[in-house]
């Protein structure tokens, strides 16, 4: 059996620890004030993250936006150029026919003024 | 002392570069025209047209030719072996805008034995007179070129194509520019040939004898 006297001893210790852990101690000087700072200063870090993380999606955007830029404008330039070289293939090809149909013209002109 | 030769060395560089790429950017152009009488016509013409094309113009330009229709298909065929097509075109408001002699000079650049002359006629009338020339050049019994050069009182044309030219492939073009009359010129060039070279046969045997 257990002594009834130990036990109550035992309460009281108990007691004296909970009533220990109940007294209001005054916070330590500065607390509040590094609380404050550790909070500004993970905000701080959060911000400047995003911030970091829209510059580099922007930076992203403008560089996609420049390369595909500059694919089309090659591109299109190319075209344009390969357009006016192959209307000068034409040009020259016209210009030569015209010659020698006007010489083919002038020859027969002359053959059957011959044969006259 | 090391950085004075870096830098003449550097500027010699510069020179050198400069020097190419200008030599690059000014090649001469085959078409044998003295750039002040290309000019004085170009002056004095109402109506230009200059085409130069090159070798990699034309390949350009190939490039651009998709094949849509059959005229594109069948130009691209033809361009793609030739090494370059000049022409030049002047029209006049009045006759007499360019002298014979001018003519004369560039009809002497083709006076060389692979130049085989298919045309030459001069005709004079009232205020003036009609030349025309047909050149084929001919390697190893090949189409090479053609130059063309036709003079009216107010006209002038002067042509230069460069390269195999392929009668199959002009035949093709007969739709769009009339060229069959190219392959007529072509058939000329052949029994041309073949006199001129019937004839140096004849005078190597009577040289023989």
């Amino acid at each position: 059996m257990d002594d009834p006297m130990d036990e109550r001893n035992q309460m009281n210790g108990f007691e004296d620890q909970l009533t220990q852990a109940f007294v209001r101690r005054p916070a330590p000087p500065g607390l509040k004030r590094r609380i404050l700072n550790q909070r500004a200063q993970r905000r701080t870090v959060q911000m400047r993250n995003r911030v970091v993380f829209w510059q580099r999606l922007a930076a992203g955007f403008v560089l996609a936006a420049g390369i595909g830029g500059g694919y089309t404008w090659h591109h299109v330039d190319q075209e344009r150029k390969g357009e006016a070289a192959r209307k000068q293939v034409m040009t020259a090809l016209r210009i030569t026919n015209r010659t020698l149909d006007q010489i083919q013209a002038r020859l027969a002109a002359r053959e059957s003024a011959e044969h006259e | 002392m090391i950085a004075l030769i870096k830098s003449r060395f550097a500027t010699l560089l510069i020179v050198v570069s400069a020097l190419t790429l200008s030599a690059l950017a000014q090649q001469p152009s085959p078409l044998p025209m003295p750039p002040q009488l290309e000019k004085d016509l170009a002056a004095r013409a109402s109506d230009v047209t200059e085409v130069t094309l090159n070798k990699s113009m034309l390949a350009f330009a190939s490039k651009f030719m998709h094949g849509k229709d059959e005229d594109d298909a069948s130009v691209r065929q033809l361009i793609e072996g030739l090494d370059g097509i000049y022409v030049r075109d002047y029209e006049f408001d009045k006759d007499g805008a360019y002298e014979p002699d001018q003519l004369e000079q560039v009809r002497k650049a083709f006076a060389t034995p692979e130049w085989t002359p298919i045309i030459h006629e001069r005709e004079r009338h009232g205020n003036g007179s009609d030349t025309t020339d047909i050149l084929m050049k001919v390697v190893n019994g090949e189409n090479r070129g053609m130059f063309i050069l036709n003079a009216e009182p107010r006209e002038l044309s002067i042509v230069l194509i460069l390269g195999p030219i392929r009668v199959e492939d002009l035949g093709r073009l007969h739709g769009i520019a009339g060229l069959g009359a190219l392959a007529e010129v072509e058939k000329d060039s052949h029994a041309k040939v073949k006199e001129k070279n019937k004839d140096t046969t004849k005078v190597k045997k009577d040289g023989d004898q």
